[in-house]
């Protein structure tokens, strides 16, 4: 055996209905916690994953149920890395964070939540599908 | 997520209990859209939701612009540390009238 850190990796295929959110919601907030963020940063992470999902739901699939997205959480030496993926409409960079924040318009919000709960996002077209990835460093976290 | 309305006076309250995500905003939504013609206030009890996502915050925002339009009072009280946060977390919390108490919201 070496002697490298075993990491947690977790990996979903998780159906674009929103009745599965709640699933990933319940998994991914213990594992936010094992890695030592507090309750509230816990929640803000689960917040984040929600709000991508979320997005690919919506915006990749349109709200079709039968589609599939590959979720994966994986723990690394300084924080947690998520990476969706799915086969999707790509997103709409100009849409991407657009909305001014603060004002009473409804829509656009998820992008950023997710913006300023983690500290690193890409988005990124892949032959695979579409490749959401963010991640947050225990470290930064104040 | 269970959805419960109650008349107080001229006032109604909605009650609004579990998680608040994309698959269930929009039942809220039509709930909130029924009841809001029907009274002079709308007052929404966010303390028993254990989790609200940028569908529910937006879905709370379109029932106040269509509360604006209507000349209706709609406000929220009650708010549990879940629900604040996500309103921290987009910034949207003074758009809205909010209030600790059921009596501080129907100002009883």
């Amino acid at each position: 055996m070496d002697d490298a850190p075993r990491r947690l990796q977790i990996k979903f295929s998780v159906p674009s209905d929103p009745r599965y959110l709640g699933v990933i919601r319940g998994a991914i907030g213990p594992l936010a916690a094992v890695i030592g963020w507090d309750e509230s940063e816990c929640r803000a992470i689960v917040l984040a994953v929600d709000e991508a999902l979320t997005n690919v739901i919506r915006h990749a699939y349109h709200n079709r149920t039968d589609c599939l997205i590959e979720l994966e959480c994986r723990e690394s030496a300084d924080g947690l890395e998520i990476t969706l993926l799915d086969n999707g409409d790509a997103p709409d960079r100009s849409k991407l964070c657009a909305r001014q924040i603060g004002c009473d318009q409804p829509g656009g919000l998820g992008t950023h939540i997710i913006k300023q709960v983690m500290d690193k996002v890409s988005y990124e077209q892949s032959p695979e599908g579409n490749r959401f990835v963010a991640s947050k460093s225990l470290r930064r976290t104040s | 997520m269970r959805v419960s309305v109650r008349e107080v006076g001229i006032a109604k309250v909605v009650e609004v209990e579990g998680e608040v995500d994309l698959g269930t905003s929009p039942d809220l939504r039509r709930v909130l859209f029924e009841v809001l013609p029907t009274v002079g206030k709308l007052a929404l009890n966010l303390g028993a939701i254990r989790y609200i996502d940028s569908s529910g915050i937006a879905t709370l925002i379109e029932v106040l612009k269509r509360a604006q339009n209507l000349k209706k009072e709609f406000v929220l009280f009650g708010l549990s540390p879940a629900v604040l946060e996500v309103f921290r977390l987009t910034h949207v919390i003074r758009v809205f009238s909010v209030f600790q108490t059921e009596q501080e919201a129907l100002g009883t």
